[in-house]
């Protein structure tokens, strides 16, 4: 059978390199996600409450399987995890509820040897196994977070840019709404301000639904000092657009990025990036900005791998330096992960 | 052959009262009686008549045990994909409107638009209070509505009346509700976000799909619906 052959030479391939194959617990706790992602994962999640009210679903995600192992059974230094197993979610096509992931995270390591390790067991495992030559399609999104620092925008919209960048279609919204300035709306400030010097005779901490008097007139004072009708959106949005096609080979990536400086007069910080260094054993490397917005965990480096021949995605995965404290973990732990996108492989 | 047909009206409130002052403007007779809930139209072809919860009306309808019914288009939008795709919306009738809306404390000055809510949610989280929580009747309208408008850091909470006090008794900091002049809202210091309208809601004629692709009841139905028109 085809997909029993690959998954088993996929991981030994692992194995060979230190990875340990692990099985997840196949129920969690779904006040876990929940709390981390909000809403936006709930819909996905395959869920039931037990007798005492508590939530629990089906797990999602194998990656999330794997750091919730670590924080409870490994708790520090590094680890290497192998998986091929199946995770859950509610559909809303005709997707299939089951989805096979076939993955490798490295748990506990932040350096740039481990963005590589990763990167190269995924690439030329697959290689070995599938028998096609791959093209490697890398990104760190910090450079966008870099391009939008290095903007005149208010500080308001600048983190509403990258905590959005993930979803694409809101976010093509927003850089819409960032070239009309749309969104002023100094006719209500006006009425507000009535409200303002009222609030202000009020005990600062007094507090309206979950919020004090000092974060609300803060926070109307900021918006007054920050007004958008000085920055000009069509050009920066113009330039984040223009930012999102950069596609080039991985080794001319820090000089077209230097070219785009130059003409869009920012500075990026490029030295800070080490993107620029990955040590990949696949010559075929691209580099492109617009890759790695699929999941809003990322914190860094992002890759996907891609058939040569076509563009057929067979991997992809990235840095996600921060998702271990928010699913419990006490300290920061970094980690990064890559999936084969095992049912891709099982068509060609 | 079948040719009953199952009719559903709300079993209580303006909308029971408009709703049988529509068949009786059109010359129909259906016996009320305030706690019986089965009566039938005396002078039209074999039929019942069954007065539930206007939320009810929505369910039944898609499961078929009701053949046409009159309820909120807000129920029916918040029902389950699977459930609206079985029931058409014959038309929108001209009573029962409210809108579903998102509301904040009027105190919150600083909150205009959703956008502005987007980043009070990031606020929630980043204080480690919990998330930002909204409470609503409607959670799966909500859900969409906010997800479309980019906010994702928030929590539902289940309320079943007296949503307007819950961001000022701790049960959440904002919410979502059918609102028709906005003086209850009012009345308990909420203020409707500018860009915080979810949906316009009437009442509305709602019809079985699977009823219709049986002849019989089509007939009988079609005919219903002509008179009522």
């Amino acid at each position: 059978m085809k997909s029993k052959k690959y998954s088993e030479a996929l991981l030994n391939l692992f194995k060979k390199k230190g990875f340990k194959v692990k099985e997840f617990e196949n129920i969690i706790e779904s006040k876990i996600i929940i709390e981390r992602s909000g809403e936006i994962f709930k819909k996905s999640l395959l869920s039931f409450e037990d007798d005492n009210g508590k939530n629990f679903s089906l797990r999602p995600d194998l990656t999330i399987s794997s750091c919730l192992d670590y924080i409870k059974n490994v708790k520090r230094g590094i680890y290497k995890y192998a998986y091929f197993d199946q995770a859950y979610r509610r559909t809303f096509g005709k997707e299939s509820l089951v989805r096979n992931q076939l993955g490798c995270e490295i748990i506990g390591s932040s350096n740039l040897q481990s963005n590589a390790e990763i990167i190269n067991l995924i690439d030329q495992s697959l290689k070995k196994v599938i028998k096609y030559k791959t093209t490697i399609k890398i990104n760190d999104i910090n450079i966008f977070y870099a391009l939008v620092d290095s903007l005149k925008l208010p500080s308001r919209w600048r983190l509403r840019l990258k905590r959005h960048f993930w979803r694409h279609d809101y976010f093509k919204q927003l850089i819409k709404r960032l070239e009309s300035n749309s969104d002023l709306q100094k006719n209500v400030f006006e009425l507000d301000k009535k409200s303002y010097f009222k609030m202000k005779k009020l005990k600062k901490d007094k507090m309206i639904a979950g919020r004090k008097i000092n974060e609300i007139l803060n926070r109307f004072e900021k918006k007054i000092k920050e007004p958008r009708s000085n920055i000009n959106g069509a050009r920066v949005a113009q330039i984040i657009r223009d930012f999102l096609n950069i596609n080039c080979p991985l080794k001319n990536a820090k000089n077209e990025l230097q070219k785009f400086e130059v003409k869009n007069k920012i500075n990026l910080k490029l030295n800070q990036f080490d993107v620029f260094q990955l040590n990949l054993k696949n010559n075929n490397a691209m580099f492109s900005t617009n890759i790695g917005r699929s999941a809003e965990y990322y914190t860094g480096l992002v890759f996907e791998i891609y058939k040569k021949s076509k563009s057929f995605n067979l991997a992809s995965g990235g840095r996600y330096d921060n998702l271990m404290q928010t699913l419990g973990a006490k300290t920061k732990v970094a980690a990064i992960g890559g999936a084969i996108n095992y049912d891709n492989i099982l068509k060609l | 052959m079948n040719k009953l047909i199952k009719i559903g009206l709300p079993s209580k409130g303006r909308l029971k009262d408009e709703s049988l002052k529509i068949f009786k403007k059109k010359n129909f007779s259906i016996k009320d009686s305030k706690r019986k809930y089965l009566s039938e139209i005396k002078n039209f072809s074999l039929n019942e008549v069954v007065f539930s919860h206007a939320r009810e009306i929505v369910e039944r309808l898609a499961d078929n045990s009701l053949d046409l019914g009159i309820s909120g288009f807000d129920l029916l939008k918040e029902s389950l994909p699977g459930i609206q795709k079985k029931i058409q919306v014959f038309s929108r009738l001209n009573f029962g409107f409210a809108n579903l809306i998102v509301a904040v404390p009027d105190a919150w000055i600083d909150v205009q638009t959703i956008a502005d809510l987007e980043e009070i949610s990031f606020e929630f989280k980043d204080k480690n209070t919990g998330k930002l929580r909204v409470a609503t009747k409607y959670p799966n309208l909500t859900n969409d509505f906010l997800l479309s408008k980019g906010l994702t850091q928030y929590k539902i909470v289940n309320s079943l009346g007296s949503t307007e006090i819950y961001p000022f008794t701790n049960q959440s900091e904002i919410i979502t509700d059918i609102t028709s002049s906005g003086a209850t809202l009012k009345a308990n210091n909420l203020r409707v976000l500018k860009d915080g309208n979810i949906l316009k809601s009437s009442a509305c004629v709602l019809v079985s799909k699977k009823s219709l692709k049986d002849k019989n009841k089509k007939k009988t139905i079609t005919s219903l619906l002509k008179k009522l028109n």
